[in-house]
């Protein structure tokens, strides 16, 4: 039955084992080869038949799949420890007693707690406690006898089949599993033929560690005569494949009668090719890079931080990644200062560059394009000639970032235009002045030199009529000089190198220039605009005082015009209790008279 | 066991413990002059009646108890079989029923907390056997918390399956039709058990949330000596208060005198 399995694309039977370099090995007894994640074998399906009768919600098939397949990955996740039921159990939503039985049915088949601590034996000491006065008592028995049974196989197993992994699971390679692999295809089809192995079998060693399985000889062949681990080279089988002898026992036509010498092909470990080729866990691969941001390209101190691989692994393996490269670049830069700020510098003129574009991009005329592209390409061609050279630090970094050169003279001639000739020319000075300081032969070659490279760099920005002239007169003789230091350079690459750090120490300069006009710019920005905002801060508090003092003038006229009005009132209600007294008494009249003097009260 | 496999899940099917092995969970807490005795164990109700007085016999001789416990022993455990006997014939729902299980026991200075799924449709399913797996896994060394988790787990299963019967019996009664007669068992027997469409469907995974791990992980501690002793001093304060309590509206005793 083919179940659609999402989770393990990847995996198939392994039958090919042999060239399978990229996926994970795991041991799993000879008997249980039927097993396959893709499918459902007949086994599972007799052993499980409740889940294949489609008489119940909660036991279908795919469930199962899904109980099983969680359970192995479960134990694959350490393949060292033993993985007890309690521990699946609170994971899966199901009755415990058919995840139990399930459990029971793949560590009986050896797919999960095979090859873990012999000491863990199934059958424990509670076992004989249960059931004391009941017929329980029997179903304990049987199930010691189970117990021993386990252990006898454990005992006496020999035969491992490599399987597919589902990735993201990293598990031990067995060392000398090749060997137990050739076994499994003949004995597989029995089944539950793990009775027969002959006495040529070996005991599983009780615990695998991380270094056996990833260090050296986890990546040998084990013989399949002597057991040996093949060093050198060892003979494999034509017709059975992955059946190894090595090369002492070959020698001595110690093999099985049935296969002549012919059958077996030598295959030499010591050869290049094998490198790299094994598989790299994701810890192993950040320990590699944590050691080579550390030590940069010493490969011995690598090797022994990683641990488990050796140097020529670490190697092929920063290699293959993306980059890696670049990585071990910068750290192999650090040694020399100049050239990590130079690093740094680079990242960030990036940024200035692509931010500046626009606006000089006018202000380019064709020519000077042209000895851009030109400077750039000698660049390139010193950077090769450079190669030979005996600065093995500085070489591997330019060289290693391929158009390096190139690009860092593009850079230099851009930058140069962005920050204004004087700033280029003070900068190339100084950075001329300083590696004099630095080399005493530099000055010979630079008093030469020294106004083309300023010349070089291109000044696009100048609008000065003159100085185009002459810029123009230049340039041809810039062409014919670098021409001239191209071929120089083919002969003696000091002069060459030299270029390129004062063109680097030259773009730090013109970089760190314009990084303080921009830097003074942005400050006085920031000034103005913190002036604006304050000045239209006390404009509206100023407002905002005008108008309180309105306000305020309004309020007092209401004050006053209410006075008014009370006096007024006052004075009209005088008026009339008195036109009342003066016209008689009556009643109603006294009372509401009384009434407004209280109320005048 | 196969055979006891209930091809239509709807049908009703005879009551029995819903596990492998057919045994009654017994209890028992006897107290005289002073002397306690507390224990539980399953008992296969099939062996015959003789057998009750030769294990309270044995028993009583083991322990050093004192000889009018025989008598006291072997009533409490008649009765108790007597009553489980009494449901049996007694048709039960029998339909697949995934019920969860808690278990909060404390043997000697070990306490046992721990949640589990049984599906009551399983009669493959071991008690004792899950004990064993339990122990082992743990590496329980205590010899005497194996049964006592099987036990635990026997007590529910019983409890459920005599609720089973009076749905069972609900369900005969109102014979308003299969469907409304599936409902009244649904929610009345189903109170505690889980929504299996829910839990099984074809969009749910069988794999449980991480954050749900804890509540179905088992958790053993063990008390120091004070600490137990103040358990037990507690539990039988309690267990005194009960009695008297029970003495004095003779509901212990009726339930007793009914065998």
């Amino acid at each position: 039955m083919q179940t659609a399995n999402e989770s393990h694309p990847d995996s198939h039977r392994v039958d090919s084992y042999s060239n399978d370099s990229d996926r994970d090995l795991y041991t799993i007894p000879s008997y249980s080869s039927w097993f396959s994640w893709d499918e459902i074998h007949q086994n599972e399906k007799i052993a499980h038949s409740d889940y294949f009768n489609s008489t119940s919600i909660s036991k279908t098939p795919k469930i199962y799949k899904e109980y099983r397949d969680f359970i192995i990955n479960k134990f694959r996740e350490d393949p060292i420890r033993r993985l007890t039921f309690t521990e699946v159990r609170k994971c899966l939503i199901g009755d415990v007693g058919s995840i139990h039985k399930i459990f029971r049915f793949l560590k009986n088949w050896g797919l999960i707690n095979f090859g873990v601590r012999p000491s863990d034996v199934y059958c424990g000491g509670a076992a004989e406690n249960l059931g004391r006065f009941d017929s329980g008592a029997r179903s304990s028995d049987s199930d010691c006898n189970r117990g021993d049974e386990d252990e006898v196989r454990l005992g006496r197993l020999k035969v491992v089949v490599e399987e597919g992994a589902p990735s993201g699971i990293r598990v031990a390679e067995f060392p000398n599993s090749t060997k137990v692999l050739a076994a499994a295809p003949g004995e597989a089809a029995v089944g539950s033929g793990c009775e027969e192995v002959g006495e040529d079998g070996f005991r599983l060693p009780p615990l695998t560690s991380y270094s056996d399985a990833f260090g050296e000889a986890g990546r040998k062949k084990g013989c399949w005569n002597c057991g040996a681990v093949c060093v050198s080279g060892y003979y494999e089988s034509v017709k059975q494949g992955g059946s190894v002898i090595c090369a002492k026992c070959f020698k001595n036509e110690n093999y099985e009668e049935s296969k002549l010498a012919d059958d077996f092909k030598l295959i030499d470990v010591d050869g290049t090719g094998n490198f790299g080729t094994d598989v790299w866990t994701d810890s192993e691969t950040m320990l590699l890079l944590e050691a080579v941001t550390k030590y940069g390209a010493d490969w011995n101190l690598a090797e022994r931080h990683v641990r488990t691989k050796t140097k020529l692994d670490c190697i092929s393996r920063l290699i293959q990644l993306p980059f890696g490269e670049h990585l071990l670049n910068a750290s192999v830069i650090k040694g020399v200062d100049r050239s990590s700020s130079y690093h740094a510098s680079d990242v960030k003129q990036m940024g200035t560059t692509s931010a500046t574009e626009p606006q000089e991009e006018p202000s380019r005329t064709e020519d000077q394009h042209h000895e851009c592209m030109m400077s750039a390409d000698v660049a390139a061609g010193q950077v090769e000639d450079g190669d030979g050279s005996g600065r093995p630090l500085k070489r591997r970094c330019i060289t290693s970032s391929g158009d390096a050169g190139s690009s860092l003279m593009k850079q230099v001639a851009r930058l140069s235009t962005i920050v204004g000739p004087h700033v280029a020319a003070a900068a190339a000075k100084a950075a001329v002045a300083s590696l004099c300081n630095e080399n005493p032969c530099a000055i010979k070659f630079y008093e030469a030199e020294e106004d083309d490279t300023s010349h070089d760099l291109g000044f696009p920005t100048l609008n000065n009529e003159t100085t185009r002239v002459i810029e123009g007169a230049d340039t041809d003789m810039v062409k014919h000089k670098q021409s001239d230091s191209l071929e120089a350079t083919s002969e003696k690459s000091g002069p060459s190198t030299l270029q390129i750090r004062v063109a680097i120490a030259t773009a730090l300069g013109a970089a760190a220039a314009h990084a303080k006009l921009l830097a003074d710019q942005e400050e006085r920005e920031m000034e103005h605009l913190m002036a604006i905002i304050i000045e239209a801060q006390l404009r509206k508090i100023e407002c905002k005082v005008k108008h309180f003092e309105e306000l305020e003038l309004i309020m007092e006229k209401e004050y006053s015009q209410v006075q008014q009005l009370k006096d007024s009132n006052l004075s009209d209600q005088i008026e009339v209790l008195q036109h009342a007294l003066n016209a008689g008494i009556s009643r109603w009249k006294d009372d509401s008279s009384k009434l407004s003097t209280n109320h005048l009260l | 066991m196969k055979s006891l496999l209930p091809i239509a899940s709807k049908q009703p099917i005879k009551f029995r413990i819903p596990a492998a092995e057919n045994l009654v969970p017994i209890r028992l807490d006897i107290e005289i002059d002073g002397h306690r005795f507390k224990d539980a164990f399953s008992w296969n109700p099939s062996d015959p009646d003789s057998e009750v007085f030769m294990f309270a016999k044995k028993t009583v001789k083991d322990l050093k108890l004192p000889p009018t416990f025989i008598s006291q022993i072997v009533h409490s455990i008649q009765a108790q079989l007597t009553e489980f006997r009494s449901y049996e014939g007694q048709e039960m729902y029998g339909g697949e029923r995934l019920v969860p299980i808690k278990l909060d026991l404390r043997v000697n200075r070990t306490v046992i907390r721990d949640q589990i799924l049984w599906d009551l449709n399983n009669f493959e399913s071991d008690p004792e056997e899950f004990a064993r797996t339990f122990c082992t896994d743990l590496e329980i060394e205590d010899p005497e918390i194996g049964p006592a988790i099987a036990v635990a787990i026997r007590e529910q299963l019983y409890e459920i399956a005599i609720q089973n019967v009076a749905s069972a019996r609900e369900t005969r009664i109102s014979k308003k039709g299969r469907r409304a007669a599936e409902f009244v068992t649904a929610s009345k027997s189903g109170g505690t058990a889980l929504d299996l469409v829910k839990l099984f469907g074809s969009k749910a995974s069988i794999i449980r949330k991480r954050k749900e791990w804890d509540l179905y992980e088992p958790i053993v501690d063990i008390l120091s000596a004070e600490e137990a002793e103040a358990l037990d001093a507690r539990e039988e304060r309690n267990a005194r208060l009960k009695k008297k309590l029970d003495d004095k509206d003779d509901g212990y005793i009726t339930r007793f005198t009914r065998s």
